[in-house]
């Protein structure tokens, strides 16, 4: 018995001074790390405009365009890796990607488990809800009687939250819209980017539209917490305003009107 | 892109990809834990007992658990833990963490019907062979084994079709398999978007393929008949 209580403590302990070591003074060996490897892995989802595949499968959209630039910046290439969105810190943390670099909002989640750079680009909540209730529901005091479906951990639920609205979390945005279209919520809270692009005519989703903006909030890229890319992203999103880099490449994917002003 | 017939190609494309990675983790799964499932059951059943009750607790853990959090484990595990993603971020590596879970999994709960059909034959087989002078690797290979083959048929089919539906789960890792690929074109993906069909249109390939298994399996039951008992 004694023995075993040794073991323990003694994994304990090693785990501990594994955890303190790389608590200690990190935040240019993230990036030298980084440098070292060469090349500047990207953590997406697929999501039009920001990142998406053209017909020769190569990533493209505002978003992946910057980040190609960014990473060209400092010397690297640049890798895209799709994930699985509610896995975005484990990704970081776990360094299978250096950084999370997809229309992410900037909540205080976010913020605490990231190390972020500077927002670059507004967006909102919406409520998406079927075309026959539309008229009904056209402020956020309307809605109080509806039963939501938000995206697990998204600034959706926050919003969903601070308005007192009955809701259920489900997996992603994608899959709060069928819960609108299958009749099993009553409405949905998701990006207004996204919701341009998703309900409407030519989608399964035309009977669907979407009425009452919520709140406004910004998109901002996520790195490692304590890693010194952010700072390094701030300066270069500076320079791509300065430049009109950044301006050209919004107009490209229609996010111009979005975008905000690095200064 | 509006109409169905427009986007079909599209779809069927990617889903055809995605199912070829669906494929790719059903065969190296197969590969690999139906060997390391034998050597599991010989551990468990090994005579030495610490040997066998270390095997059997790792047979508990891996079959008391999830396996969409031992694909968690393994893929994560490396880089949150060691700080180093020995597997790293792109899809190759993903798919060999994906493989040493699935490998892992599949082969504890084949150690456990090949031990079934290993004690399921009956003791009189292997004194039968000692009473002809057989050693005991010849009574095992030549008499056990064989009439063991035979016995774990119905049950391996089983646990093979539950594999061709459990490799959607590692898309939790975000491994790009069928489903996945089906989901895409729920929010968007080359210039089709908000479209819920091609997720459900995979459920046509399981099936599909399920029962070209099923019909090999009654085939191989049929073959391996003669050896009743």
């Amino acid at each position: 018995m004694k023995q075993w209580m040794k073991i323990v403590a003694i994994l304990a302990i090693a785990v501990l001074a594994l955890g303190m070591m790389s608590a200690c003074g990190k935040k240019n060996a993230d990036f030298d790390e980084v440098v070292a490897k060469g090349k500047l892995v990207v953590g997406i989802t697929d999501f039009e405009p920001m990142d998406y595949q053209d017909a020769d499968k190569n990533w493209i959209g505002f978003d992946a365009d910057m980040a190609t630039k960014f990473a060209e910046s400092l010397g690297l290439g640049v890798e895209f890796v799709e994930i699985e969105w509610d896995n975005k810190v484990l990704e970081l943390d776990g360094k299978t990607i250096d950084c999370v670099w997809n229309g992410m909002t900037l909540t205080d989640e976010v913020k605490s488990a990231m190390e972020t750079s500077n927002a670059y680009c507004n967006n909102a909540q919406i409520v998406v809800l079927p075309k026959a209730n539309a008229d009904k529901y056209q402020t956020a005091e309307d809605c109080k009687d509806l039963k939501f479906a938000v995206e697990n951990g998204s600034a959706g639920k926050a919003v969903a939250e601070e308005n007192n609205f009955t809701f259920i979390e489900v997996k992603d945005q994608a899959s709060a819209l069928m819960e609108v279209a299958a009749g099993t919520s009553d409405a949905a809270i998701i990006d207004s980017l996204m919701a341009a692009a998703m309900v409407g005519e030519g989608t399964s989703y035309a009977d669907l539209t979407y009425t009452v903006k919520l709140n406004s909030e910004e998109y901002g890229v996520g790195f490692r917490k304590g890693s010194a890319l952010a700072e390094r992203l701030n300066a270069f999103f500076k320079s791509a305003w300065a430049d009109g880099t950044m301006q050209t490449v919004a107009e490209k994917y229609g996010v111009q009107a979005a975008l905000i002003e690095q200064k | 892109m509006n109409t169905f017939f427009e986007q079909f190609p599209i779809v069927f494309n990617a889903l055809n990809v995605g199912f070829l990675q669906t494929m790719k983790l059903f065969a190296v799964t197969l590969l690999g834990a139906i060997p390391l499932g034998l050597l599991i059951c010989f551990g468990s059943m090994s005579r030495f007992k610490p040997l066998s009750s270390v095997v059997r607790t790792i047979v508990w853990v891996v079959r008391g658990s999830p396996l969409m959090i031992q694909l968690l484990i393994v893929y994560y595990f490396p880089g949150l833990v060691l700080k180093t993603a020995i597997w790293g971020g792109g899809e190759h590596g993903r798919f060999i963490a994906a493989s040493i879970a699935f490998i892992l999994n599949y082969a504890c709960y084949f150690s456990e019907i090949y031990r079934g059909g290993i004690q399921g034959v009956p003791h009189g087989q292997q004194e039968a062979g000692q009473v002809l002078g057989l050693s005991r690797r010849q009574i095992f290979f030549k008499i056990t084994l064989l009439q063991m083959i035979k016995r774990i048929v119905p049950p391996m089919s089983n646990e093979i079709i539950t594999l061709v539906k459990d490799t959607s789960l590692a898309r939790i890792i975000a491994l790009q398999e069928i489903i996945w690929a089906g989901q895409a074109f729920m929010k968007g993906s080359q210039g089709i978007s908000g479209q819920i069909w091609p997720l459900f249109f995979t459920a046509v390939y399981y099936l599909v393929f399920s029962g070209i298994l099923t019909i090999l399996f009654s085939k191989l039951e049929k073959k391996l008949s003669y050896f009743k008992v």
